[in-house]
């Protein structure tokens, strides 16, 4: 595991305060963070290319602070790839290995099973300048995964490739993680990657850790104004989900919603606020979802309202001010909250 | 037509005066390598003087060379990749020798070399640089090593220096990351910076000049054989000296182009 105690650097425009961060063995990790929060850093402090002004970096019981990288046996991946353009494909997957003089014979056996992995096999011969950013980052993940280390660090890996890429090498880093176990620490901004991928989670800001936990929890119960704002997602739910007939009925506190996306087992859906229909009488309609709860709270963001319920679990609808005003709606006013089994996604 | 020419006046002026200005510098080389005729060229380039003048220059200008690069590999190094007290100061003290006259620069080295007792002990230990080729050597690599250092400094600047984060996780010591990463991909700006040093020090005449003089067939190189035979009316070993000089000068320019476009010189 690797243990951050009390660590802070001072990069001029970038920096650490204070950070103390602890990361169990085997887990995925997402640090979550607006720009210039110092995600980076830290990641690079993990590495060792940054000695901390103070504190100290522990990875499996062994104090590390003083030990430069290549004696880490941590790997990191930048979202820019960083492969070495004067060598192939499989030089630049081989270039760990060759450095700890491992054989010949063994280098080709660990590049062979790597790149069938990745699914890059084809790529070896190839030298970055002529590969897509998909296949680009399968091979900067390669080369870090191909040295077996303790923990990979990955710095927003996915930022720069086109939605359907990112999508399919999520999953790719998904199958890394269960297949190889190994310690996964992942920057992003990118709240479905948090989701899809993390264990547990830190939220970052100003060089400081604000919360850490699991992503639902933190999502669900932010701890500061800053995290609420920042994560800023609503209607959010844990569940277990059950397929019948084409449709899924996924179980959250006892509330059954209804999505015609099909996915079994345990599951993090979301409904956008916008979404929500709220009257004051039960409506018929096409609709597969109505549930009807007391206004908890009303919050007024100018020309939209938000409109929260508590059914077990909190619902947010938005709907706008004319509509809010007709309908005469109050705190405690009883009112039906319903939304689409095509409206409710599953992260 | 009539009405185009019209409309784009400063075009037609300025792509006017474009044309003088390469004509001028065309008629210059002609009138150099037209001056002679060619058995005239081959028996002056065939002479033992010239023979001598040619092994010289590109035996200074070699080693000058080499010791540009040497020096210039971790000065543009530090410079591009570190912040420290003083770094703009000697920033614009590397820059000097590019607008000081060489000839400034020969007489500082000759009396660094010739009357400090920094001089008379390199020259106890055998290392006379007044008057000898060792102080054409000298007199190339100060006048010159700025363009290396500017184009390596430039070079370096351009390389991320994740690319050696990722290599001293893969194994690698600072110096090996170094070696593996940023000196292979600094490939080309090594081979532009090269060219143009070892050109412009087959060249160099004003601080060589004054630093080790112009002695015939002892401190000879193609432009002091240039100086020293047209002033005794030599003619045709004067443009055979030049002509080589031209071919040099244009051949480096050609590779320079080719793989320097990317290194500001200045």
């Amino acid at each position: 595991m690797i243990r951050i105690k009390n660590i802070s650097k001072n990069l001029g425009e970038f920096f650490l305060r204070d950070v103390t961060l602890d990361i169990e063995a085997g887990n995925y990790f997402m640090i979550l963070g607006p720009t210039g929060a110092g995600k980076t850093i830290l990641l690079e402090a993990m590495a060792g290319i940054y000695r901390p002004d103070r504190g100290e970096i522990w990875l499996d019981g062994r104090n590390i602070t003083n030990i430069p990288p290549r004696d880490r046996n941590i790997s990191m991946v930048y979202q820019d790839y960083m492969l070495y353009p004067h060598l192939s494909v499989e030089k630049n997957i081989a270039f760990g290995l060759k450095l700890k003089k491992i054989p010949k014979e063994k280098i080709k056996d660990k590049i062979e099973d790597i790149t069938n992995m990745l699914g890059i096999h084809h790529l070896l011969h190839r030298f970055p300048g002529t590969l897509s950013g998909g296949e680009k980052q399968r091979v900067a993940i390669a080369r870090a995964m191909v040295t077996e280390p303790k923990a990979l660090l990955l710095d927003e890996p996915l930022s720069a490739l086109d939605t359907q890429t990112r999508e399919i090498l999520r999953e790719e880093l998904h199958k890394i993680h269960i297949n190889t176990k190994t310690t996964i620490v992942h920057v992003t901004h990118n709240f479905e990657e948090v989701f899809s991928l993390g264990d547990s989670m830190a939220v970052m800001n100003e060089g400081k850790i604000v919360q850490v936990g699991r992503p639902d929890e933190v999502f669900k119960r932010p701890n500061s104004e800053f995290v609420a704002n920042f994560v800023g997602v609503e209607n959010l739910f844990r569940g277990k989900s059950t397929i019948n007939n084409g449709i899924s009925t996924i179980n959250v506190n006892g509330i059954s919603i209804v999505s015609t996306t099909c996915k079994s087992g345990d599951s993090i859906i979301s409904i956008r606020p916008e979404d929500i229909l709220v009257s004051r009488k039960k409506i018929e309609s096409s609709a597969r979802n109505s549930f009807n709860g007391k206004i908890k709270s009303i919050v007024d963001k100018g020309p939209i309202i938000k409109i929260v319920t508590d059914l077990g679990i909190p619902f947010s609808a938005i709907i706008t001010r004319q509509s809010f005003n007709n309908m005469e709606l109050k705190r405690g006013t009883s009112a039906y909250f319903t939304f689409k089994a095509s409206d409710v996604h599953f992260i | 037509m009539l009405k185009r020419f019209k409309e784009s006046k400063i075009k037609i002026i300025s792509i006017f005066f474009s044309l003088l200005l390469a004509l001028f510098i065309l008629v210059q080389i002609i009138c150099i390598v037209t001056h002679t005729t060619l058995p005239a060229l081959i028996i002056s380039i065939c002479s033992k003087e010239m023979q001598f003048a040619i092994a010289l220059s590109l035996i200074t200008s070699v080693i000058s060379t080499i010791l540009c690069i040497i020096i210039s590999i971790p000065t543009a190094y530090a410079l591009a990749r570190y912040d420290f007290f003083g770094k703009s100061l000697i920033n614009t003290m590397l820059d000097v020798p590019l607008a000081l006259p060489p000839l400034v620069a020969g007489v500082g080295l000759l009396i660094l070399f010739g009357t400090t007792s920094f001089g008379k002990t390199l020259a106890d230990a055998g290392l006379v640089f007044v008057f000898t080729p060792l102080g054409i050597i000298i007199a190339q690599f100060s006048v010159n090593v700025p363009f290396m250092f500017r184009i390596l400094r430039g070079t370096f600047q351009g390389i991320n220096p994740r690319y050696e984060h990722i290599a001293q996780t893969l194994g690698c010591t600072e110096l090996q990351a170094f070696w593996h990463v940023t000196l292979p991909m600094a490939k080309n700006g090594l081979l532009a910076g090269s060219i143009i040093t070892w050109s412009k020090g087959i060249g160099e005449f004003g601080a060589a000049l004054m630093l080790a003089g112009a002695t015939r067939m002892k401190t000879e190189t193609l432009p002091i054989s240039l100086y020293l035979n047209m002033s005794c009316g030599e003619l045709n070993l004067a443009i055979a000296a030049a002509t080589i000089l031209i071919v040099i000068s244009l051949g480096s320019l050609f590779i320079f182009e080719k793989y320097g476009g990317f290194a500001k010189v200045f």
